[in-house]
């Protein structure tokens, strides 16, 4: 593993995103960030525009490139790729769970949850909770095969915690850390580790 | 009373109402069901004391067995079946119950009762074997997992009970009692030791709950939808819950379970099929929402089984509704004498009336268009703009001021700022829980999801108009439509009675020395505003009219909004009041 790369994986999960942001998802110090994204802009590899990088063509194939060196080991390694088989049966329970947040069945068609049904939405903040402690010891083996993923666990942690404390942006709003946010960001982190495509 | 079984169980009989705090939620809706004269399948409840004595000691209350034993005796002289034995078998529901309800605690264990000799006893009334084999793996399935704490796969349906133990113990579960008595015994314990879950216990600190409450645990008998055919299942709004009309509105399933309305194996039929078949039945259950709707105040939503020719109600709730239905139902009952102006003002939300008022194809316009793309509909709204299928340009064009729709296979976390930017997001792959879907709706953003293969991104170049409310893309911009607040008598109606209570001024227009944020930098971001408006008494623009921005005029000291629509503004404001009261 080299700094370069990860600096480079993290504008790729974080998009338009500062070198603080950067450093904070990858696990990296703020200066060795922002001195790694300085030369990889010098370079051409990432681009930055009002404060934010993003990865330009050459960047991205660089990068695209690199994962397989860097994470050959860990592709091999059985407890790892299980542990995330189990975290794709568990995103998918993820998945509709927020979209039964979202959304309201009302008399079999769907309509916006405008949140002001508050025992509809207690009942599927549970579920939230009980997806996220299922998915907990799943989490804890991926950490054990990558420990820079500890940094999702915090992040989960805290926007869950948030959004039971009545603060219902915290579990999927698109512009902030939410649970959903996160969620994602550890997916698409994952499919890049493992090189495995998206399927939706 | 609701009669006592011992120390610390009582029978719901529905003679008087016992405390809500000893009882849990659950236990005191029933209560209240049956003193209503409604009918219900007969429970018992383990009350909150007996938890508080368990989590003190440790120890299950002593002679709690013995009472749970006296409530399974009542709930068999009531429903006429036998626990665990031969003949019709009785089965049971246990649920955890606190006063307050909150997050972590025990789910529900169904079907418990069900042994060998039940299943066999529940195929021969049934007269459906599949039904009773697959009732006991359900069973052990939940007890499994909720009870035992295992983490099991998923039990094979084709295998017999004797194969599910032996998963269920080799996942390293103990041994599923045999005896249902012992089954029960554990069920209520694992509803105590809930109550102390992490996160029970999270919110607790959060809202300030002591600690010392603790849980009820109900236990009800079940009731079989599908025993023969004078039998069924279904759901009933007291009024229609998407038009808002004064109309009873809902499905029965002749000869089913709940899960088979769950499940979609089974179309429902309308109501009236239940009225057609069993006239006094339907009439029963019409009467009842009508009594449970007086009672309650609220449009309500109630889950029943009809169980060999006698109804019974499983639970009412106010109904979940479409923002039509939020209207009418509120400014019907004012009306109609059964709810006051202010109680209708905070039953309906800014949010509700945005959606309303949101803009729409103009009618008749699809009917004459090309639909180039079809897909599921995963967020409402309309986006007229022209496809563009890279992320990066779609951005750049979208925020130099083009009407841009973002066609993807799939979108990605890469995706999202493009999509922030665009009219609409349409992908070919991928359904209503797709990342696509679920960011735009989270973004408010028009989205049609799965439309195919090649079937979006070809459109590259093109100008469409995307539906989201019926997941169609038509080519060429077809007219759009905004309902005005004024056209309609029952917005107009909460318009005035939300004026009379509002704690600031809407104005459609005018205010020409209004502060407008739409022309001062930060004007779009709540978390400035405070700073922005500070000293200002009448305001416009930017993101005012937003629920965020009417707490932070509120708060700012702002005595004039200019806005239109003006209701979303006049509620917003109402409900930050009733926030802080």
């Amino acid at each position: 593993m080299n700094d370069m790369h990860l600096a480079l994986h993290g504008v790729a999960i974080k998009k338009h995103a500062a070198a603080t942001v950067v450093a904070g998802a990858v696990g990296l110090s703020e200066a060795r960030a922002d001195s790694l994204l300085k030369e990889a802009a010098t370079g051409g590899r990432v681009v930055e525009a009002q404060g934010g990088y993003v990865l330009s063509p050459a960047g991205r194939m660089i990068l695209d490139n690199q994962y397989s060196r860097f994470y050959g080991e860990l592709r091999a390694d059985q407890a790892f790729v299980a542990a995330y088989d189990r975290f794709e049966r568990v995103n998918v329970e993820l998945k509709q769970v927020i979209t039964d947040w979202q959304t309201l069945d009302v008399g079999g068609q769907k309509v916006r949850n405008d949140h002001s049904n508050k025992d509809y939405d207690a009942g599927v903040l549970d579920r939230l909770g009980e997806v996220h402690e299922r998915f907990e010891p799943i989490l804890a083996q991926l950490i054990r095969g990558l420990p820079r993923l500890a940094v999702y666990r915090h992040k989960l942690e805290s926007a869950l915690e948030e959004a039971e404390r009545g603060q219902v942006q915290w579990v999927s709003d698109a512009k902030i850390e939410s649970y959903h946010t996160v969620w994602f960001e550890m997916h698409e982190d994952l499919l890049r580790v493992l090189g495995r495509a998206r399927e939706e | 009373m609701a009669f006592e079984l011992g120390p610390h169980t009582l029978a719901i009989d529905g003679s008087a109402l016992p405390d809500k705090q000893l009882i849990g939620g659950k236990a005191w809706s029933i209560a209240r069901m049956r003193a209503l004269g409604l009918s219900v399948p007969p429970a018992f409840v383990v009350t909150a004391r007996a938890c508080t004595g368990f989590l003190e000691s440790g120890a299950m209350p002593d002679g709690l067995a013995d009472e749970l034993a006296r409530g399974i005796a009542w709930l068999e002289e009531a429903s006429d079946c036998r626990f665990g034995g031969s003949g019709r078998p009785l089965l049971v529901s246990v649920r955890s119950g606190a006063a307050i309800s909150m997050p972590g605690m025990m789910d529900t264990v169904l079907n418990l009762g069900i042994t060998d000799a039940t299943e066999a006893a529940l195929a021969g009334a049934t007269g459906d074997a599949r039904f009773a084999r697959d009732t006991h793996r359900r069973f052990l399935d939940l007890y499994a997992r909720i009870v035992l704490k295992a983490v099991i796969p998923d039990l094979d349906e084709h295998a017999t009970p004797a194969d599910w133990r032996k998963v269920i113990e080799d996942a390293g579960g103990a041994p599923v009692p045999t005896d249902p008595r012992a089954q029960l015994l554990a069920a209520v314990q694992a509803v105590f030791e809930s109550w102390n879950s992490r996160r029970a216990r999270r919110y607790r600190q959060h809202h300030g709950i002591p600690d010392t409450l603790g849980t009820a645990v109900t236990v009800q008998a079940m009731v079989f939808g599908n025993l023969d055919e004078q039998s069924g299942t279904g759901v009933l709004f007291s009024r229609n819950p998407l038009t808002g009309e004064r109309a009873p509105y809902g499905e029965y399933l002749a000869r089913a379970q709940g899960e088979d309305v769950v499940s979609g194996r089974y179309t429902p039929l309308p109501l009236s099929a239940l009225g057609a078949q069993m006239p006094a039945v339907h009439a029963e259950l019409l009467t009842a929402a009508a009594t449970l709707e007086r009672e309650n105040g609220d449009v309500q939503d109630i889950e029943f089984t009809v169980q060999a020719g006698k109804l019974f109600l499983l639970q009412t709730r106010s109904a979940k509704r479409a923002p039509a239905a939020a209207v009418r139902f509120a400014v019907d009952m004012v009306n109609e004498g059964s709810i006051d102006e202010a109680t209708a003002l905070s039953r309906v939300t800014a949010e509700q009336v945005r959606t309303l008022l949101s803009p729409r194809l103009a009618e008749g316009a699809a009917a004459a268009a090309d639909c180039v793309a079809k897909g599921e509909a995963a967020c409402q709204g309309v986006g007229v703009g022209i496809v563009v299928t890279n992320t990066d340009e779609a951005e750049r064009r979208a925020l130099a001021g083009e009407a841009i729709v973002l066609a993807r296979a799939t979108t990605s976390p890469d995706d999202v700022h493009g999509m922030i930017a665009c009219r609409a997001v349409v992908t070919e792959q991928g359904g209503a829980t797709s990342h696509a879907a679920v960011v735009s709706r989270a973004l408010g953003v028009a989205c049609v999801v799965g439309c195919g293969d090649g079937s979006v991104t070809a459109l590259e170049g093109r100008l469409v108009t995307v539906d989201g409310a019926s997941g169609c893309l038509y080519a060429g911009a077809l007219p759009v439509v905004a309902p005005d607040e004024n056209a309609e008598p029952s917005l107009a109606a909460l318009t005035r009675w939300a004026e009379a209570r509002a704690p600031l001024t809407v104005l459609a227009d005018g205010g020409p020395d209004a502060l407008d944020l739409t022309s001062v930098d930060g004007g779009e971001d709540i978390e400035r505003l405070p700073a922005l408006i500070a000293g200002h008494g009448c305001v416009r623009g930017g993101a005012i009219a937003s629920d965020g921005g009417v707490r932070a005029a509120l708060a700012a000291g702002v005595r004039v909004i200019v806005a239109s629509p003006r209701l979303p503004v006049l509620l917003a404001a109402l409900e930050a009041t009733r926030e802080q009261a």
